[in-house]
């Protein structure tokens, strides 16, 4: 293992020079790779605090708008989420509901078509194929018909 | 990145061309001058010139870049103009960075390590203030503006290695004052 990273090495490992040695190296001692990750914190810092400085001593026409970081937050993003959902899911529902009534609909038709088409075929006296007999008969016959009917027995 | 001709195209509208970089040109200005007249004064003049010189623009540097090349410029103007000087001393419109602290997001960590980060802060700030132009401006293009080092090269008109130097040598200073260095 080589020496931890001098002075001179970590400036140089800030602006991208840097070795495959010190690179293994950093990766195993947590010594150096603490050093490096203040440094860098120090500097995001920095920069973050320079642009909010600046912002605020910007003229009021090139601001930023004050309430950008809250429009990127979290809770307006799941809000935002949320109203989009339900504006997207009532069309959809009433949609889908609509077909449903649709259908509840059809089928109540096809029912009661089927049991139109089941006392239609329980209300027949003969099956079908005697229905040609059953109509040469008169089932009406008035007495003296009947009478002329055992006569000729 | 965007082509030539795209970057080109982007100074069509120069109106949108102020609105997207005029924070940017200001900011950096602000940073090198510490005077907020000045870097108005500064980014005014920065628009006006690429204004004028939007023809010329051939699109080998993205517009950001190249607006960042004529404030560079300005600013090396501005600090070598002996008429000017009278805005260091007087800091009449200086703006106060001793309270660049609050401006630390405080993101739920201790008191302590929330003011270690200001002190920290405030210490860069004053070793940038000491650092030769060059290596200030390198600086601050690198680690405010978040330029990488060709783009660094690009607006500084200096080398990639002359860059890495300043940086460097910048860095050095940064860490001697927020006590890093060895």
């Amino acid at each position: 293992m080589i020496e931890h990273l001098s002075a001179e090495q970590i400036s140089q490992w800030m602006i991208g020079e840097r070795t495959p040695q010190q690179e293994r190296h950093v990766a195993e001692c947590d010594e150096c790779r603490t050093e490096l990750r203040q440094l860098e914190t120090t500097l995001q810092q920095f920069r973050g605090a320079v642009r909010e400085w600046s912002d605020s001593a910007a003229p009021s026409a090139w601001r930023q708008p004050a309430s950008r970081g809250l429009w990127y937050s979290w809770p307006r993003l799941v809000l935002a989420a949320a109203t989009l959902l339900i504006l997207v899911a009532i069309p959809v529902y009433w949609s889908a509901r609509e077909r449903q009534r649709a259908a509840e609909s059809e089928a109540a038709r096809a029912d009661a078509l089927l049991l139109e088409r089941v006392d239609s075929a329980i209300s027949q006296a003969v099956p079908e194929p005697m229905e040609p007999l059953v109509n040469l008969v008169t089932w009406n016959s008035s007495p003296a018909e009947k009478n002329n009917k055992l006569e000729r027995r | 990145m965007a082509t030539a001709v795209e970057s080109s195209r982007e100074l069509d509208d120069f109106e949108a061309v102020v609105r997207l970089y005029w924070l940017k040109v200001f900011r950096f200005a602000l940073a090198s001058l510490r005077d907020r007249h000045a870097a108005e004064s500064l980014a005014q003049d920065c628009f006006f010139k690429a204004y004028k010189a939007r023809h010329s623009f051939r699109g080998d540097a993205s517009v950001a870049t190249w607006l960042m090349q004529i404030a560079v410029n300005l600013v090396r103007d501005h600090a070598r103009d002996r008429r000017l000087q009278f805005w260091k001393r007087a800091q009449l419109t200086a703006v106060d960075f001793d309270t660049a602290g609050r401006w630390i997001p405080d993101g739920g960590v201790s008191p302590e390590v929330s003011a270690l980060a200001k002190e920290q802060v405030q210490a860069v700030w004053a070793a940038t203030e000491s650092l030769p132009e060059r290596q200030r401006t390198v600086f601050l293009l690198r680690f405010v503006e978040d330029m990488d080092l060709l783009e660094i090269a690009a607006a500084t008109g200096l080398k990639e290695g002359t860059v890495k130097a300043h940086l460097f040598r910048a860095l050095q200073a940064v860490r001697e004052r927020v006590g890093g260095a060895k």
